[in-house]
């Protein structure tokens, strides 16, 4: 298709495309698209929340967990520690480039990065000793659900940070609130995937 | 307030410091008083999530009327 001109002012500068969509919402794009995002991952999570229940309640076994599994509440706690502290060095990144520290941007992408990874890995591992699996009673079934549905969530958080993180070592962030969207986003749903893992290790683990 | 990763963020810290208080209830009382603390302070939060959000509306519409 024919690419159009657009002309700004005296016709120094050229719009090649389209021209830009007509903005009509009371909030960005970019922001409202995530929120309304998370909005329907809550109610997904939601629905295995209230399986969870439904199981532990209604079904209504003698002991939960089941004779002889036992949860790794104390390995899971310190996977905890490690996800809230990424939510604090994302946050810290997307600080750091409002006040222009394109160096606190990358420190802070990284240590995310990491955090997260080591999180995931941790949960793989925790997956391999834990002594049941996803056929063991619909707790193993439920356990490895909402456990897993979190964990899928962490990996696509990882791969959005990925992408932040290469584009902060190529220069692309600036403190402008337009110029950091890149990064503003996958910080929201970072967000999210830490408050997620709050409920379910507080429900799955503690309760 | 804007709506960005910054207000997000806050519901993080709110969330941590409620888990931190029905973990806290679980192990030193029992486990029906941190699940009952739980889902008192679940309700709370959605009553305070809703009127949070119904004021960012409000926020963004005044700002819209003033450009």
């Amino acid at each position: 298709m024919e690419s159009a001109t657009v002309s700004v002012g005296h016709g120094h500068a050229e719009h090649h495309g389209p021209p830009e969509a007509n903005q009509s919402s009371r909030i960005d794009r970019q922001t409202l698209g995530i929120l309304l995002f998370i909005v329907s991952e809550v109610m997904l999570f939601g629905a295995f929340f209230a399986s969870y229940f439904f199981l532990r309640v209604v079904v209504d076994p003698a002991s939960w967990p089941p004779e002889p599994y036992e949860l790794p509440v104390a390995v899971a706690g310190m996977n905890t520690a490690i996800l809230v502290s990424s939510s604090f060095t994302i946050h810290y990144a997307l600080e750091s480039i409002r006040r222009g520290n394109r160096t606190g941007l990358k420190l802070g992408l990284v240590a995310t990065w990491l955090l997260g990874a080591t999180f995931l890995f941790i949960q793989i591992n925790e997956y391999v000793h834990i002594g049941f699996s996803a056929r063991d009673l619909s707790f193993g079934s439920i356990f490895y659900s909402l456990t897993g549905l979190h964990g899928a969530h962490v990996f696509v958080g990882l791969m959005l940070l990925s992408f932040a993180t290469i584009r902060a070592f190529r220069g692309h962030f600036g403190p402008a609130e337009k110029d950091h969207l890149g990064v503003e986003v996958p910080g929201i749903y970072w967000h999210f995937v830490d408050i997620m893992w709050l409920v379910v290790y507080v429900t799955v683990y503690i309760l | 307030m804007k709506l960005n990763e910054a207000a997000v963020f806050r519901w993080v810290v709110i969330v941590g410091i409620a888990a931190a208080a029905v973990i806290a209830a679980t192990l030193l009382i029992r486990p029906l008083v941190g699940a009952l603390l739980g889902l008192a302070l679940v309700i709370a939060g959605c009553v305070y999530g809703y009127r949070w959000i119904e004021q960012k509306w409000r926020e963004l519409g005044s700002k819209k009327l003033r450009s």
